[in-house]
């Protein structure tokens, strides 16, 4: 069976109209909070800006880190939680099927229209996004770019891979890490997202 | 008549993306929100610190605005805090009470909030007030509720959950108040 993305975004839909007592949405068994993208893209972006061209790549790898991390612990508490059971876990045939519900999940949160492109079992991952809200906000505030601006989309695209493939959790965070070959923001078609390997799964020998 | 945003109409979808009252919107957990606010603070300080403020700020002035104009029924500043506070909580922030308000500022009381929520599961008690969220975003809509421009209005926090405190506690002043 595949995974039902209507299915999903019609539960997050309904989900993220529930609000207990403190105001906060506690859904899939995270708090969530629904904010506008120009606050994310000039959070981002301002703080590249601001690091300067000297220390962009920290920047862009600090905001890729908080991406992964986030994306680790958040799709973790995701699939422990009685929706996903409830919902999800019904139309999982097989292990890589949690990628699938994972990106419906992350279509239905508003972050673009994740789509899988390939998936190598504990090799490689690849998602196309062709309506990305960082790439889009990159465009629209700056023009063209000359790398990748969709920080969030690379860290999680990494930790869809930890999560089925890594260290049980909490330790297999960043066993797997992303590029952005292709951006809209640089003018591609798409932006797509590559997870392989890093230095830090276990699997790969250190060099030297 | 009661203050309502009919968020069954205002949250809406065109395909892929998630609308608010006509704004681009997207739902993001504690953990993402938290780690940028830890990242800005460990490697700006006080000039990540107040990136994270005018972001909302701007965000939230943005946002605010076209709710304001299309609710045009809400004229009294009365409705118009209790507006503010529903799209707070409607968006999952948490629960905020404008208390004393007025053109000059007024203070504002919250007893739960995302951040803190988010901030407290995460890395624990702070050493000082840590709700730069909050701050901006009381901003941004006192602005756009009073037309004033950005900037006009400045957010302390005076007391704060994530230090302890019973509530957070902000103050809003207009400049030249």
């Amino acid at each position: 069976m595949t995974i039902d993305g209507t299915k999903i975004i019609h539960a997050v839909m309904e989900g993220s109209m529930i609000r207990e007592s403190k105001g906060i949405i506690p859904l899939f068994g995270v708090y969530l909070s629904l904010f506008s993208v120009h606050y994310y893209n000039k959070l981002s972006f301002h703080f590249e800006k601001i690091m300067g061209k000297e220390r962009e790549a920290e920047a862009q790898s600090l905001l890729i880190k908080a991406a992964q991390e986030c994306g680790y612990a958040t799709f973790h508490g995701i699939r422990n939680s009685w929706e996903w059971d409830e919902l999800v876990t019904p139309m999982i045939e097989k292990r890589e099927d949690q990628i699938q519900g994972f990106t419906a999940v992350a279509v239905a949160f508003g972050w673009g229209d994740l789509k899988v492109e390939e998936l190598i079992p504990n090799e490689k991952l690849v998602i196309r996004v062709s309506d990305s809200y960082e790439a889009n906000g990159y465009r629209e505030q700056y023009g063209l770019s000359d790398s990748g601006k969709c920080y969030m989309l690379r860290g999680v695209t990494g930790a869809f891979m930890d999560l089925i493939y890594g260290e049980d959790y909490p330790d297999g965070c960043r066993g797997f890490l992303a590029e952005e070959p292709l951006c809209r923001a640089k003018g591609d078609p798409y932006c797509e997202f590559i997870a392989r390997k890093s230095s830090h799964h276990p699997g790969v020998e250190k060099e030297g | 008549m009661a203050v309502q945003l009919d968020l069954e109409n205002e949250l809406a979808r065109k395909g892929h993306r998630m609308i608010l009252s006509g704004q681009p919107v997207t739902l993001h957990c504690h953990h993402y929100n938290i780690n940028l606010q830890k990242t800005l603070e460990d490697i700006l300080g006080e000039e990540g610190v107040l990136l994270l403020y005018r972001s909302v700020e701007e965000a939230i002035y943005g946002g605010f605005k076209p709710i304001l104009k299309h609710y045009n029924q809400i004229k009294t500043l009365k409705s118009k805090l209790e507006m503010a506070a529903i799209l707070y909580q409607n968006s999952g922030l948490g629960v905020i009470h404008f208390q004393d308000m007025g053109p000059e500022g007024g203070r504002i009381v919250s007893n739960a909030s995302h951040h803190v929520t988010g901030w407290l599961a995460k890395h624990g008690r702070r050493k000082t007030p840590g709700c730069h969220f909050t701050r901006g975003w009381i901003a941004g809509a006192l602005e756009a509720m009073f037309q004033y421009p950005i900037g006009h209005y400045q957010v302390k926090e005076l007391e704060c959950k994530m230090v302890r405190h019973g509530d957070c506690v902000f103050d809003a002043t207009a400049n030249g108040s």
